[in-house]
């Protein structure tokens, strides 16, 4: 319910959602979408249709170098894209809140040790990293690919949980129930934790929109996985074979439209929950 | 020891001391979708040269509203004022400060009313040395730089604070010489009056007499008046020589300080004062005033006050009291018949100088 | 007169301070020594630590470089040899490093590129260094990166300035959403939108290369013409989402800044808005910015990747790019190594720096 709440106040978060939803909603129904539109054709199949059309009723965006409709082509992209960021926003939003909260919660010499792995982090160039590992990885499968951009994108959810967990367990609140002999376990899932979604959920949007950038950066490059098309991967061969200068721009339109999007959505909607649970963030009347 | 001394000169001072700043009618209303939130709602106050005066009030009544609005230090837009604040400025003229524009009243801050506000940690630029933040204030009205350099050790030792302080951030000093040094910089152009907005709020007790006595003593050295603003009504005590209570945006209860204390007239003042614990009378329960301040959205019909009153007469609940000087001598008072000096006003029926039809007739 | 003390006594029973306690005492190692030397040696370990995790990272890619680097040099017809003898492969063993245990790899490894920069022979065009082919390619990516950095930082903060101090007028509600749209798009994209627009269709800029081809690099002011001309496109675009982001933390901090205490009361004396602007605003406002552009720095090099690689542009970035594809080892690796000591440089620098012109912070362990 607190979430009805954030929806009717936040502005933000409103739009954000919004535009997330719907993507979500093509990529679910990307199925169905696809056969209203090129019937049974697989839409990756090179030559089923005449290469480079131009847009028209049959085929909205026309079609690609290699003949195929490019709606169809981006509409199985998405799924694929969408999988991949809020898998890797999920994984690395796990991984941040373990961290982020044993380091705030023991404090001391964890903490340190802990914080100074985490800023090592983000202080260093990961894309470069990410780069090299996906291009030396045979197979790289989404999985794979989630995995390897969640090992980078961890720390900034781990920052905010922290931060959260320590700001907590000062709280007078936190301290009486200490009082009352309750065992940490009982105190981290009964006080702490419940205090913490909210951030948790920021922390998993942020994550989302940062590994979808890295998956950007990456699958634009040409290293995404090869089995599979997704978004950056069409605009990555829509770039290899010339498109700019061949004035068939449209091809990539789409994609980096939709991706706009999606960055955008998430964003709103981390930047929605942020103001909406921070109180001192929300502008001043 | 202090305070009686203060009050004999202060006499001195006001019988023959001109009006400085007179305000006539002050009524501020805030326009917001909930109403109108009539903050400040008629009040009527003179402060004359070299006085020392107090504004005794809860939060809610009003007060930190009226001094913000002298300056014209408001923090929010849809405000509405009526009535006239008449200063003296320097040069003899007597300004409406409620008609000024920003670039005159910019002009008129610090350089003829200062303001000090309350006690807080946070009112000095932290990234600027103290030195040069009581400096920026004179070169912006028109001291040369070297030379108000060359005036800032001796305002710092006017307040009691030692030359090297200038050099110092404000994160390195405490609480109490921080708010020594607002009042540096409050006197820095030798303004003829201060408005300090609970000057020692947050502050522990004796720092609070040293910065009260700290203000008494610029009063007598640099002839500055000063408006303090303050729920504190021991702190009112100790330094003014007149206070004023305000309850529900209006005053209620004007005079000598020492007089309202010892013989306060309205019920809102005696209950203000009850609520004081005594050192030297015997030990006796406390009493707070029942009820609750009411809202600026809706104050209450007839007397403001007439609902929490336990003085409350039937005429108390339909024609509110005018504010009116009271005549000196025995008098029945609102805690039986007592001798009541002059120069005291009173907003309440039991005085029947407050109630209009006296008024039309007398 | 009341209680005359003397103006040096009223110095009070106050305590004198916190100010006092934080005089060194004379013969202890201060608190400002002991931080900036416990901030060196957290320095060194991370760059060791990021250095011997790189290294390892490298050697434990799944494949055998060996044979990669001999396929690689097969197909440009510097072997005509159908597949290595035992000597060749010795023979490129030792060359590239990759005799020895792990162990002995690792410490000769180290000391070769800290004593004389070597991280051995690129396969990109062997037999040139790895080290030739970063020197080459450097300069082109400090040109970019520095430009996009200090231009979007510079403007950003002004136009965030701007925007907070003057925040309910139309043009900065126009600008500020804009910025918001902008800040999250990725640069790639927006060079991907100018390419087609200004460089395409109509021609205006180029976007390729770093210089006109027909020219030579030499200091003329032809050639430097051609260099800013060939800069221009992907600079604007890391500019344009670097700035919006810069423009709407700036505004964020300056809308809190004006709500505070302080400036209530440097309204209250009376000051200038010029000077309250300046001193009182600016002045807190960007100090925080400062610090925040070392944090920065290590999204900043990760986008100038892309943008090099998207424009052609002989940086490092795209280098990088380029080694990694055809599994040039020591090419990427120095890339990395040499990413990850700039950005931890500037790092240690700016904290170092910071208390000069921040007087709240202080070397506090």
């Amino acid at each position: 319910m607190v979430f009805v709440n954030l929806f009717r106040e936040s502005g933000k978060f409103r739009l954000g959602s919004i535009i997330t939803l719907l993507l979500i909603v093509l990529a679910l129904l990307h199925q169905p979408l696809v056969e209203w539109r090129i019937g049974n054709a697989d839409p990756m199949k090179v030559g089923s249709f005449p290469i480079f059309l131009d847009p028209s009723g049959e085929h909205w965006l026309g079609t690609d170098r290699f003949g195929r409709d490019v709606v169809s082509l981006v509409l199985i992209a998405l799924p694929i894209s969408l999988t991949v960021a809020f898998l890797a926003g999920a994984i690395s939003t796990t991984l941040g809140v373990v961290i982020g909260f044993v380091s705030g919660y023991k404090g001391g010499r964890i903490d340190a040790v802990l914080r100074t792995i985490t800023d090592m982090f983000i202080v260093i160039p990961t894309l470069p990293l990410i780069i090299i590992l996906a291009a030396n990885t045979r197979n790289l499968g989404s999985v794979k690919l989630a995995l390897v951009l969640a090992f980078f994108s961890w720390p900034v959810a781990a920052r905010v949980i922290r931060s959260q967990v320590m700001s907590l367990r000062e709280r007078p609140y936190i301290e009486l129930s200490k009082m009352t002999n309750l065992s940490d376990r009982e105190i981290i899932f009964g006080d702490i934790l419940p205090n913490m979604a909210p951030y948790v959920a920021i922390g998993f949007a942020q994550a989302s929109v940062g590994s979808a950038f890295a998956l950007v950066g990456l699958t634009v490059l040409g290293l995404g996985p090869s089995s599979q098309m997704d978004l950056g991967r069409i605009i990555s061969e829509a770039l290899g074979y010339g498109v700019i200068s061949l004035g068939k721009e449209l091809i990539f339109v789409a994609p980096v439209v939709l991706l706009i999007l999606l960055f955008l959505g998430l964003a709103l909607v981390s930047q929605g929950m942020e103001e909406f649970f921070n109180p001192r963030l929300r502008g001043q009347v | 020891m202090m305070p009686a001394t203060t009050a004999e000169t202060q006499r001195a001072h006001r019988q023959g001391d001109a009006p400085l700043l007179e305000i006539e009618n002050l009524a501020i209303h805030f326009r917001s979708p909930k109403g109108v939130a009539r903050v400040v709602d008629g009040t009527t106050l003179t402060i004359h040269r070299n006085e020392i005066v107090g504004v005794a009030g809860e939060s809610g009544s009003g007060k930190t509203t009226l001094v913000e609005a002298l300056l014209q230090i408001v923090r929010f837009p849809n405000r509405e004022t009526r009535g006239r604040v008449m200063f003296t400025t320097r040069a003899g003229q007597k300004v409406d400060l409620m008609q000024l524009g920003p670039r005159q009243m910019r002009r008129l801050r610090l350089d003829e009313i200062a303001y000090v506000p309350q006690g807080s940690m946070n009112s000095l630029n932290p990234v600027v040395r103290v030195g040069t933040q009581i400096v920026d204030g004179m070169v912006d009205h028109g001291v040369g730089e070297r030379e108000a350099r060359r005036r800032v050790p001796g305002i710092l030792e006017r307040v009691g604070l030692e030359p090297r302080v200038a050099k110092l951030y404000p994160h390195e000093l405490s609480g109490g010489m921080k708010q020594r040094v607002i009042i540096a910089i409050a006197i820095s152009m030798n303004p003829a009056l201060i408005i300090a907005d609970e000057p020692t709020t947050a502050l522990d007790v004796n720092v609070q007499r040293r910065i009260l006595e700290t203000l008494s003593r610029l009063r007598d050295e640099l002839g500055v008046a000063i408006l303090m603003v303050s729920h504190d009504l021991p702190v009112h005590a100790q330094l003014v020589d007149r206070v004023a209570v305000m309850y529900a945006g209006q005053i209620v209860e004007t005079g000598d300080v020492r007089s309202v204390v010892k013989t306060p007239l309205h019920p809102y003042a005696k209950g203000l004062m009850q609520a004081i614990p005594s050192i030297t009378k015997p030990r006796e329960r406390l009493e707070g005033i029942r009820g609750t301040t009411p809202s600026p959205f809706a104050w209450p019909d007839g007397c403001r006050f007439h609902n929490r009153c336990p003085y409350a007469m039937e005429v108390c609940a339909n024609v509110p009291p005018f504010i009116a000087g009271v005549r000196a001598g025995q008098r029945e008072t609102v805690d039986g018949v007592m001798d009541v000096q002059p120069g005291r006003e009173v907003a309440c029926h039991l005085y029947p100088e407050s109630t209009p039809d006296a008024e039309a007739t007398s | 007169m009341v209680a005359g003390n003397p103006p040096a006594t009223v110095l009070d029973d106050e305590p004198a301070g916190p100010q006092l306690s934080a005089v060194p005492r004379k013969g202890a190692l201060n608190p400002t020594a002991r931080y900036i030397l416990r901030r060196l040696g957290l320095y060194l370990i991370t760059l060791w630590g990021s250095l011997s995790a790189s290294f390892f990272f490298f050697r434990m890619l799944p494949g055998d470089p060996i044979s990669g680097i001999i396929a690689q040099l097969q197909t440009r017809g510097q072997y005509s040899a159908i597949e290595g003898s035992q000597d060749m492969v010795e023979h490129y063993r030792r060359e590239f490093g990759l005799d020895g245990s792990l162990g002995e790899q690792y410490v000769r490894y180290f000391q070769n590129v800290f004593t004389r920069f070597d991280f051995g022979p690129s396969v990109l065009s062997y037999p040139t260094a790895s080290t030739d082919l970063i020197l080459r390619a450097l300069p082109w990516t400090l040109v970019l990166i520095g430009v996009s950095t200090l231009l979007g930082w510079l403007l950003g903060i002004l136009l965030g300035t701007l925007t907070g101090w003057r925040r309910r007028s139309r043009w900065a509600e126009w600008v500020t959403n804009t910025a918001l749209v902008f800040s999250h798009v990725p640069s790639y994209f927006v060079a991907l939108v100018l390419i087609i627009f200004l460089a395409y269709r109509f021609s205006l800029l180029p976007a390729n290369g770093a210089y006109d081809a027909s020219l030579q690099p030499e200091w003329s002011l032809e050639f430097f013409l051609s260099v800013i001309k060939y800069a221009t496109l992907p600079v604007l675009a890391t500019v344009l989402v670097s700035l919006s982001g810069w423009m709407l933390s700036t505004r964020a901090l300056v809308v809190s800044i004006l709500g505070e205490d302080f400036l209530t009361f440097a309204n209250a004396k009376g000051l200038t808005p010029r000077r309250i602007l300046t001193s009182y605003v600016m002045r807190n406002a960007w100090l925080p910015q400062i610090a925040a552009l070392g944090m920065a720095l290590g999204s900043v090099v990760s986008g100038n990747v892309l943008i090099e690689r998207l424009f052609r542009y002989p940086g490092v970035g795209n280098l990088l790019v380029d080694s990694v594809v055809i599994k040039d080892v020591n090419t990427a690796m120095a890339v990395v190594t040499l990413l990850i000591f700039m950005v931890l440089t500037i790092n240690l620098i700016i904290d170092l720096c910071l208390p000069l012109i921040d007087p709240r912070v202080k070397f506090t362990s």
